[in-house]
C-alpha cells in the first residue's frame, strides 16, 4: 500500500512526451544487456551439445532439449543438492526468526537485569574488528560433532544472522503499542501467550521482510555449506553443487547451465511474486 | 501492573541497606525469567559463535599454527610483523582498494541516473525495469561465476570472435586468466552484480524529498537543470552519504565474487585481501574448484588471523572516520539552518 501511493507522489516529469520512447528504448536495451548472462544461460540449458557450440552467444535454441535438466537433476545429483538446500534454508528461515523474534521481544518489552550490559556487548562486538573466525567456528563444530551434517550448516548460518535480525525485531516491537499486551495481560495472557497469540501476529510484515532475506541469503550462500559439508559431497547444497560440477564436467555444458537454471529458479521465483514487499523492505533498511 | 514497576525501580534508587537491594535485584531477576529463557538462544549462539571465536582468533594470532591440533608454536607478535612485510597481503590491500575506487564512483553514478529516469512520475513500467536492473542482486555468486566462465569460455563463436567482428578488439582475450585484465572484468561483475541495491536505496532516497519542493521551485521559475542541483541534490546528500557509507564498506570486504570467479589468480592478479587470507588460512585446500590462485600454500591461521586482524583495524579507522565526517556535516549543516532561520527573523 505503502508503496502505490509513494509512486503517486513522485515528483512531476520533465522532458517532453517525445523523449519517453527513446528513454524505454534505451532502458529496454540495456535491461535487455543486464540480464543477457541469464537469459543466455536459460537458452543454453535448452540447447544440444553441438548447439551449444555452433549458437555461441545466440539465445534461440534449434528445438527444446529438455534432457539437459535431466541430466543435471538425475546425472548429476541436483536432486540431492536441491533437497538439501531445501532442508537447510527452511530450518535456518525458522530457526532465525524464531530465535530473533523472541530475543527481540524480551530485549524490547522487558527491563530484566543485565539487559544493558548485553546491549553493549554486542554493540562493542559489532564494531570489534574480527579475525579470522571461520576457523575457531570450524573447531566448536567439529567438537559438536556436526561436522559434515546439515545441522552444521543451519547452526552456523542461524547465528550469524542473529544480532541484525534480533536488532531489527526489537526496534520493531518497541513500536508496538503497550496497550495491547497490557489488554493482553489483564484478560489473563501469560508471557508466552502475549508472545505466540498477540505479538507475533503483529510483526507479521516483519517475519515477511526477515524471512525473505534470511531466504535469499540462505540459498545464496557459498561458503557455510561449502567449509561444514566439505567430506560429504552427497550434503552439499546447490551453490556448491553447482561450484564443484563445473570443475568435475568440462565438457557437459548445457547440463552445467540446466544445473544453474535449477539453482536460480526458486529465487526468481521469490523474487517476482514478493518484488514490491522485497524492495520496500531494502528502502526502508537505509531509511531507517 | 506498571505502577508496581515504577515503584520497584523508585526503590531501587533510593539509597538502601545493600541487603535489601540485593534481594529486590534478585527478585527482579526471577520476575523475569522468562526474559531470560527467551534470549537465551541468542545469547547462546552469538557468545558461541560470534564472541568466541573473535577471542579465540586473536590468540591465535600469537602462534606458527596449520589449524590441525593446537597451537603450539609461539611466536608473539611474528605473525603480524610479517604481515605488515608481506607484499603479496600489500598487493592483495590495493587490489582491493582499486576495486572499490572505480566500483563506487561507478556503481552509484549508474544507480543514481537509473533512479532519477525511473522515478519520474510519468514514466510506465518502471516497475518493471527496477525488477530487470535489479535481478542480478539476488544472484549466488556460485551462479554467476558459473554463467560468466562459461560465457568468457574459448568456445565456438563467443564474446571476442564478435568483439573483433565489431574491429573493438584485435585477438582474443583471456577474459579471467590474462593477469592484466581480469580485475578490471572482476569490477565490472561487481557493478553489474550490487548495482540493484543503490538502484533501489537511491529510489527510496528520491521518494522522500516532498513534491512541495519542486512545485515550489516550479512556482519560482526554476528549470529541470536547476530543481536538479537545487532541490533533489541536496534532499539526497543525507541518504547519500549512507549509499556511499555502505557502498565502501562492501566493496572493501568483497569475498564470494572474486573467490569463485577466480579465487585471486592468475598468480593473484585478482587477488584481495579477503581472499588471500582465506587461501592463507587454508591453503587453498577448500576451494571447490581449485579457483587457480596462486600456487598453493601451506595453510597458515595464525598469519590469515593476524592478517585480518590488521585489515579489520584497517576498515574500522576508514568507516569510523567516515562515519565522524558524516555526523561533522550534520551538525554544520544544522548550524547553517538554525542560522538562516535567526537571520529569516532578524
Amino acid at each position: 500500500m505503502a508503496a502505490t501511493t509513494a509512486v503517486r507522489r513522485r515528483r512531476r516529469g520533465h522532458g517532453s512526451p517525445l523523449r519517453m520512447p527513446i528513454t524505454h528504448a534505451l532502458l529496454l536495451i540495456c535491461g535487455f544487456f543486464w540480464v543477457y548472462p541469464m537469459l543466455w544461460a536459460i537458452a543454453g540449458s535448452l540447447k544440444s551439445d553441438s548447439g551449444f557450440l555452433d549458437s555461441g552467444l545466440g539465445l534461440l535454441p534449434h528445438g527444446t532439449h529438455w534432457h539437459n535438466y535431466v541430466d543435471a537433476w538425475n546425472g548429476a545429483n541436483f536432486s540431492a543438492y536441491f533437497t538439501n538446500s531445501v532442508i537447510i534454508t527452511a530450518c535456518t528461515v525458522f530457526f532465525t526468526l524464531l530465535f530473533a523474534s523472541m530475543a527481540g521481544y524480551a530485549l524490547a518489552r522487558t527491563n530484566f537485569p543485565g539487559k544493558k550490559v548485553l546491549i553493549g556487548v554486542i554493540l562493542v562486538t559489532f564494531f570489534l574488528p574480527r579475525g579470522y573466525t571461520i576457523v575457531p567456528v570450524y573447531d566448536i563444530i567439529n567438537q559438536l560433532y556436526l561436522l559434515d551434517t546439515l545441522w552444521s550448516v543451519v547452526l552456523v548460518q542461524v547465528a550469524g544472522a542473529m544480532v541484525f535480525n534480533t536488532f531489527l525485531f526489537m526496534g520493531y516491537f518497541r513500536t508496538v503499542a503497550k496497550e495491547i499486551e497490557e489488554a493482553a495481560r489483564v484478560d489473563g495472557a501469560g508471557f508466552h501467550q502475549t508472545y505466540f497469540y498477540i505479538i507475533l501476529p503483529l510483526a507479521r510484515p516483519m517475519l515477511a521482510t526477515l524471512g525473505l532475506f534470511s531466504f535469499i541469503q540462505s540459498w545464496n550462500d557459498f561458503m557455510t555449506p561449502l567449509v561444514f559439508t566439505l567430506g560429504q559431497p552427497h550434503l552439499r547444497t546447490l551453490s556448491v553443487g553447482l561450484y564443484a560440477f563445473i570443475s568435475q564436467t568440462s565438457t557437459d555444458w548445457t547440463a552445467l547451465c540446466a544445473g544453474s537454471i535449477i539453482s536460480l529458479a526458486p529465487i526468481i521465483l521469490v523474487f517476482v511474486v514478493a518484488q514490491r514487499h522485497i524492495v520496500a523492505a531494502i528502502a526502508g533498511a537505509v531509511k531507517g | 501492573m506498571s505502577t508496581q514497576a515504577t515503584e520497584r525501580t523508585s526503590r531501587l534508587h533510593r539509597p538502601t541497606p545493600t541487603r535489601r537491594r540485593r534481594r529486590s535485584r534478585w527478585q527482579n531477576v526471577k520476575e523475569n525469567r522468562w526474559s531470560y529463557f527467551y534470549i537465551a538462544p541468542f545469547v547462546i549462539l552469538v557468545a558461541v559463535f560470534t564472541i568466541y571465536p573473535i577471542i579465540a582468533s586473536l590468540g591465535y594470532t600469537l602462534y606458527q599454527w596449520n589449524g590441525i591440533g593446537s597451537p603450539t608454536a609461539y611466536v608473539g607478535l611474528e605473525n603480524f610483523r610479517k604481515v605488515l612485510h608481506d607484499h603479496i597481503f600489500w598487493r592483495s590491500f590495493g587490489h582491493t582498494f582499486l576495486y572499490t575506487a572505480v566500483l563506487v564512483p561507478v556503481q552509484l553514478f549508474l544507480a543514481l541516473v537509473l533512479a532519477l529516469v525511473l522515478n519520474n512520475k510519468r514514466m510506465r513500467f518502471s516497475t518493471f525495469y527496477r525488477s530487470v536492473y535489479f535481478i542480478p542482486a539476488v544472484i549466488s555468486p556460485a551462479i554467476i561465476a558459473v554463467v560468466f566462465q562459461l560465457l568468457f569460455s574459448n568456445f565456438g563463436q563467443n564474446i571476442d570472435s564478435k568483439l573483433m567482428s565489431m574491429h573493438l578488439m584485435h585477438k582474443p582475450v583471456d577474459w579471467l586468466g590474462d593477469p592484466h585484465v581480469v580485475l578490471w572484468v572482476i569490477i565490472g561483475i561487481g557493478i553489474w552484480n550490487t548495482l540493484g541495491y543503490n538502484l533501489v536505496y537511491f529510489l527510496a532516497g528520491l521518494q522522500t524529498i516532498p513534491e512541495d519542493l519542486y512545485e515550489a521551485a516550479t512556482i519560482d521559475g526554476a528549470g529541470v537543470r536547476q530543481q536538479f542541483w537545487h532541490v533533489t541534490i541536496p534532499g539526497l546528500r543525507e541518504i547519500g552519504m549512507i549509499i556511499l557509507f555502505l557502498a565502501i564498506l562492501g566493496s572493501l570486504q568483497v569475498f564470494d565474487l572474486v573467490q569463485v570467479l577466480t579465487g585471486g589468480g592468475p598468480f593473484y592478479a585478482s587477488s584481495v585481501v579477503n581472499t588471500y587470507i582465506y587461501q592463507e588460512a587454508f591453503g587453498g585446500g577448500f576451494s571447490a574448484a581449485g579457483g587457480g590462485g596462486g600456487a598453493s600454500v601451506q595453510p597458515n591461521v595464525g598469519f590469515a588471523s593476524a592478517a585480518s586482524f590488521f585489515y579489520g583495524l584497517i576498515l574500522l579507522v576508514i568507516t569510523g572516520g567516515q562515519a565522524l565526517a558524516m555526523a561533522y556535516m550534520r551538525k554544520r549543516r544544522r548550524e547553517m539552518n538554525a542560522a538562516a532561520i535567526e537571520e529569516a527573523r532578524l
